[in-house]
């Protein structure tokens, strides 16, 4: 798993690179812990080449999701593949999470 | 060889009957009556061969017994030295005073009596020699080179042709002589620098091996003192004997103890020293048997704190240990509590208190002189590894100067054998606190394997099969059944996030929440309303989660309630797999496309607005098909997944098949796609098939 971010004034960007299990899920979760996340207006995640991800990966998501909404950022999940998708809809969290599917779409938001 | 046995073997005979007749051709030229019995005097060859004969015979039997020495007991081969060869003097001395006193109470002109001591005493003599110089051989090969080896034959072999020289009446030419028994003697001085045996004497038997090499030479001077004296007797009737291999023979066997004794003595001083090595050696070695052993902490630190001070000779010491923080003294020697802990206090102080540290004057550094102790040297050793600190060693002399360098090392080296049989000890006790853990995940398992369902609701309106698997020793997986009242089935099935321990627990809490939610509400005013509806289920059981859910950690289940009194059945789907279905009206198979949130994402009560009840008339023959991601996320060796198509493929397949079949075939298949692989998470399969024939339920 790599992940690497870009922001600009009001968004930050992370790019997910690989699959998102147990072992790299940590490395996700320090990313999103950082206190200066909070202070984007919205968080993009670029899931373009997330190929997995595991209830541990989605359990990162899930932890963080209160947090966001208290603190009015907006996480919203573009470029998503199919399966990846899926097992964000089978678990319903499509319906908590705003998942578009394009960049142009993410930053219209 | 053989020859060499058997020379061997004759030597001993040879030397005895050669002295006997050296005796006799010596009495044959006395006056006594002897001589005439004899019918002497015998030609003087015939004495001087027998008194060859004899000699050669006695250091070549001496030179083919057994070593004298017996592994490093040095001592003890100068002892029995003593104790024999010194018999022997001590028996010529005695015998030369018998003939003395008998010739003053009976004088007599007759020469047989006095022959005879002399022959025995020259006999003695010989013995004597020849004893010492094969003792003293053991000492000199002790550890020799084969160079030495070498040149102790020379020596042996040069030795043996001075007998020649009075057997063959040769006296050499004057200077020649002088050069021949110089030039042997100077050899016997060399070899005697071959002293190496004393190295390995301690102290006491440095002592010991002083006085036992000056025993040996008064022996020798005894023996030397009586030929001197009986040289010029008058009564003497034999011909002087072999004089220049007895003269070599003894002043090798004197110089080489008087060598011995000069080594002995000027390593005396040293020997504290080496006997400290020694000390410092055996410490180790107990200290690594320690190891060995695997005793507990506590002895180890005692083990190298006695070791130490023992080695150090220190007047003073403690050792520290610090845990968590906390610093606690466990071993002390002639310290003062208060003492030790302001010398810690002030090396803390000027941040010293973490490296190795050697003061050896401490009355010269400010802060240590206003302590006013009565020590003059400080040294410090922390007992640590690459990964942690363990504590440390101090140690304190009276005097100024009382360590150095190699104490420093010595005591470094203590520190690291202690330390590695710490951790050692750790480790033994880590791995069998494992080997704990082990048998009670063993147990959890046992205990989980029983909430598992073992039997399976048996109706006559449908088949129910099932499979599970845990990728751990505990999984995260379950399923459970219950009938209700009013012919009523509930199913439910789930999987818990993440793996292990944690996702068991929630496993049993989850059946418990089914079994306490799922009791008969006898308040309820409509038959409907005494179980809860799945989708309300789903909300309990979400509120009752909330509290005690890891924030990261979420549920998925489905929960159904066949009712087949109405031939229908009601189920929620909280985040869990989608149902697959065959629809044996339709003859279709499809996955019923229903929404509804993971327990645990969303911990309030708004949970209830994602959660949806879907309703469903079966028909007979209708399958369902239950089941956890482990099952449709199985990968094979190109890390595919085996996905919902291939699942619902199977099913299209095998519906016509019994509950059981379907579920079997299904599972090889699975086996087949992900063969050599590793099983990455839990596995549960369940197949419910609604009999072809259902029984009337009026009747």
């Amino acid at each position: 798993m790599k992940i690497t971010q870009h922001a600009s004034a009001d968004t930050l960007t992370l790019v997910l690179d690989g699959e998102l299990d147990a072992s790299s899920s940590v490395l996700l979760d320090t990313e999103l812990t950082k206190p200066e996340t909070l202070q984007f207006q919205k968080v993009l995640i670029n899931c373009q080449k997330l190929n997995y991800i595991s209830s541990a990966g989605l359990g990162v998501f899930i932890s963080h999701l209160q947090q966001f909404q208290d603190a009015g950022v907006k996480l919203i999940f573009f470029n998503m593949q199919e399966k990846v998708r899926n097992v964000f809809e089978i678990l319903g969290l499509d319906t908590l999470m705003t998942i578009v599917p394009s960049e142009t779409e993410a930053t219209a938001i | 060889m053989p020859f060499r046995q058997k020379l061997k073997a004759i030597t001993f005979p040879l030397t005895v009957l050669s002295w006997l007749l050296l005796l006799l051709s010596t009495l044959s030229n006395t006056n006594g009556r002897a001589a005439e019995w004899l019918g002497g005097p015998w030609p003087e060859w015939l004495t001087l061969t027998a008194q060859a004969a004899f000699a050669a015979g006695a250091f070549i039997f001496q030179r083919g017994r057994p070593d004298p020495l017996h592994g490093n007991d040095f001592v003890g081969l100068l002892r029995r030295l003593v104790l024999g060869p010194g018999m022997l003097a001590t028996a010529c001395v005695g015998l030369h005073l018998v003939e003395r006193f008998i010739q003053a109470e009976l004088p007599t002109n007759d020469q047989t009596f006095f022959a005879c001591i002399y022959t025995v005493n020259l006999g003695l003599f010989v013995v004597f020699l020849a004893y010492i110089n094969y003792s003293w051989r053991s000492l000199v090969l002790f550890r020799a080179s084969p160079l030495v080896q070498r040149q102790w034959i020379w020596f042996e072999v040069l030795l043996g042709f001075t007998l020649l020289f009075r057997l063959l009446d040769w006296v050499p030419p004057h200077p020649l002589d002088y050069f021949i028994l110089g030039g042997l003697g100077t050899f016997g001085v060399y070899l005697s620098g071959n002293q190496q045996w004393v190295a390995y004497l301690s102290r006491r038997q440095k002592w010991e091996a002083v006085l036992l090499q000056i025993a040996i030479m008064l022996a020798l001077a005894v023996f030397v003192a009586y030929l001197l004296r009986i040289r010029l007797d008058p009564k003497l009737v034999a011909p002087a004997p072999q004089h220049a291999f007895l003269l070599l023979n003894a002043f090798f066997g004197t110089f080489y103890a008087f060598m011995g004794l000069m080594v002995t003595v000027f390593n005396l001083p040293t020997a504290s020293v080496f006997e400290q090595k020694r000390e410092e050696i055996l410490s180790m070695q107990r200290l690594t048997q320690l190891i060995q052993k695997g005793q507990t902490e506590e002895e180890v630190y005692a083990m190298l704190f006695d070791s130490a001070v023992q080695t150090m000779d220190a007047d003073a010491a403690w050792i520290t240990l610090e845990e968590d923080n906390e610093t606690t003294t466990i071993q002390h020697y002639h310290v003062l509590p208060e003492q030790a802990s302001e010398v810690e206090r002030l090396l803390q102080e000027y941040k010293l208190h973490q490296i190795e540290y050697l003061n050896n004057d401490l009355s010269g550094s400010s802060g240590f002189r206003d302590l006013h102790l009565p020590y003059g040297s400080l040294i410090v050793m922390p007992l640590r590894s690459a990964k942690r600190r363990f504590g440390a060693l101090y140690m304190l002399k009276e005097h100024r100067y009382g360590f150095d360098r190699e104490n420093l090392s010595i005591l470094q080296t203590f520190a690291s054998q202690t330390v590695l049989s710490i951790e050692n000890l750790q480790l033994v006790h880590i791995s069998l606190e494992n080997q704990r853990v082990q048998e009670e995940l063993k147990i959890a398992s046992a205990v989980q394997d029983s909430l598992i369902p073992k039997n399976l609701p048996i109706d006559s309106w449908f088949d129910i099969s099932s499979y599970a698997a845990s990728a751990k020793e505990v999984g995260g997986d379950f399923y459970d059944f219950l009938h209700l009242p009013g012919r009523q089935l509930a199913i439910l099935i789930g999987d818990v996030s993440g793996k292990g321990v944690t996702a068991a627990f929630h496993v049993a809490q989850m059946k418990g929440i089914f079994h306490a939610l799922m009791q008969e509400n006898y308040l309820a005013r409509s038959e409907r309303e005494k179980f809860p509806v799945p989708s309300r289920f789903m909300t309990q059981a979400n509120t009752a989660l909330a509290r005690c859910l890891e924030k990261a950690a979420f549920i998925t289940a489905s929960l159904y309630i066949i009712d087949y009194e109405n031939r229908g059945f009601v189920f929620a789907r909280a985040g869990h797999c989608h149902t697959l279905y065959y629809h044996s009206i339709k003859e279709e198979v499809s996955y019923f496309q229903t929404t509804g949130l993971g327990l645990g994402i969303i911990r309030n009560e708004s949970y209830e607005k994602h959660i949806k009840n879907q309703f469903y008339d079966y028909n007979p023959g209708d399958v369902m098909v239950i089941y956890t991601d482990g099952i449709v996320e199985a990968r094979n060796a190109e890390q595919e997944e085996y996905g919902e198509e291939r699942l619902l493929y199977m099913l299209e397949q095998t519906f016509s098949m019994e509950a059981d079949e379907i579920k079997n075939q299904i599972l090889s298949d699975l086996a087949q796609f992900s063969a050599g692989q590793p099983m990455h998470d839990d596995q549960t399969l369940l197949v419910v098939k609604f009999k072809s024939t259902q029984p009337d339920v009026l009747n």
